[in-house]
């Protein structure tokens, strides 16, 4: 009788370390629900599962200067404007690239800038199978998240179980961890290679 | 005849120890819920607090009855501004800032207000982690509505879960009102 007791005793233990070890181990469903990393390097293409993306510059500035409705307008920041130019093509059909995020080295993430307005060469970018297109991604950023940085590209913003590109940048940075080139000012309409 | 009554006490008890309880409870409920509610605190102007996923500073209030930071008005409006220094306290670009403020005692239209970068008048843009940008909360007041000469601001804020109950998912739950701010109101005339 009594060993009969000690054994359930234990039985009744195992099941509930089991019971709880298993809660504690369970992942949560954003990670089940995340989207799927392709990792790559800069000037690499990267091949999701809609787009392949290939990071070709990224330009640091101080003031971007863009024309909205005709009128020319200057935007500051209090960190730093980040222009990265891509290639963009997609794998099978036409599909769109909307989305882009800046991450930092501790994980903060910095999504696209929404004060520039509709332009044709800003997301969502709209791509087609064997045809590359050049696509910008801006956005605001402090100087200190730019060392160890990842830009993130996917097809869409909330896109569970889609693929994701991810690109190391190696951005060049000087002795203060600031990157080494900084420009005054940065023309979005000027032609490409002339900023 | 004394064991009977003895046993009688004792069902007594056992049936209505249910009910005694809930008595009990009700009453201390109804006790406690007839306090005074304590009045939220008074925040500082002088230094940012922080009030869920932003820190804030409230800079200044003013009246304008011209279009103020890109934001329009209609004709014979005028408007409530609160210009406020936010920072994104979380780990992502967000912009679920249109709840912080709200003022006490005036009638302003239901839903959010207007809100602008007061650097180059983008409507709502996102705020991204750990950069401190100037907003401006724009209420359309009808150009008849009296204004005080200070206003409180309801600042609500929101509690962080790492998981939640739904999905287990981190995110900002359960606003609450963390104070009040009160500053001056300025009326600065046709100007902005």
């Amino acid at each position: 009788m009594r060993t009969r007791a000690i054994g359930n005793l234990l039985i009744l233990v195992a099941t509930v370390a089991l019971s709880y070890g298993m809660q504690v181990s369970k992942p949560h469903y954003a990670d089940l629900t995340a989207p799927i990393p392709v990792g790559g390097a800069m000037h690499d293409m990267v091949r999701a599962r809609s787009f392949g993306v290939r990071l070709d510059k990224v330009v640091f500035a101080r003031a971007l200067k863009t024309s909205q409705f005709g009128r020319t307008k200057l935007l500051t920041t209090s960190g730093l404007w980040a222009v990265v130019t891509t290639s963009l093509t997609a794998t099978s059909a036409s599909a769109t690239v909307a989305d882009g995020t800046w991450q930092g080295p501790a994980g903060l993430r910095y999504r696209q800038t929404e004060r520039l307005g509709y332009r044709q060469d800003m997301p969502p970018h709209a791509v087609d199978p064997g045809l590359e297109r050049r696509g910008l991604f801006v956005f605001e950023v402090p100087a200190d998240q730019i060392g160890g940085a990842t830009l993130l590209v996917a097809a869409r913003q909330f896109a569970p179980l889609d693929a994701q590109a991810r690109i190391s940048l190696d951005a060049s940075l000087g002795d203060d961890g600031q990157p080494a080139e900084v420009l005054p000012q940065y023309d979005l309409d000027a032609p490409p290679g002339k900023t | 005849m004394f064991e009977t009554a003895r046993s009688r006490v004792q069902t007594w008890i056992t049936a209505g120890a249910g009910s005694i309880a809930a008595l009990f409870v009700a009453g201390l409920m109804g006790a406690f819920g007839a306090l005074p509610a304590h009045a939220p605190p008074q925040l500082p102007l002088d230094v940012a607090v922080d009030a869920g996923r932003w820190r804030i500073k409230p800079i200044r209030a003013y009246v304008s009855h011209a279009d103020v930071h890109g934001v329009p008005l209609k004709p014979g409006q005028k408007a409530l501004v609160l210009e406020a220094d936010l920072t994104n306290r979380t780990a992502q670009s967000d912009k679920a800032y249109f709840n912080v403020f709200r003022p006490e005692g005036l009638a302003v239209p239901e839903g959010p207000p207007m809100i602008a970068l007061t650097r180059d008048s983008t409507l709502t843009p996102e705020l991204h982690p750990g950069m401190t940008e100037r907003m401006a909360y724009v209420w359309p007041l009808a150009g008849d509505a009296k204004i005080p000469a200070a206003i409180g601001f309801v600042v609500t804020a929101e509690i962080f879960k790492p998981r939640d109950n739904l999905y287990g998912a981190p995110g900002w739950f359960n606003p609450y009102r963390l104070g009040t701010v009160t500053l001056p109101v300025a009326d600065v005339g046709t100007g902005s």
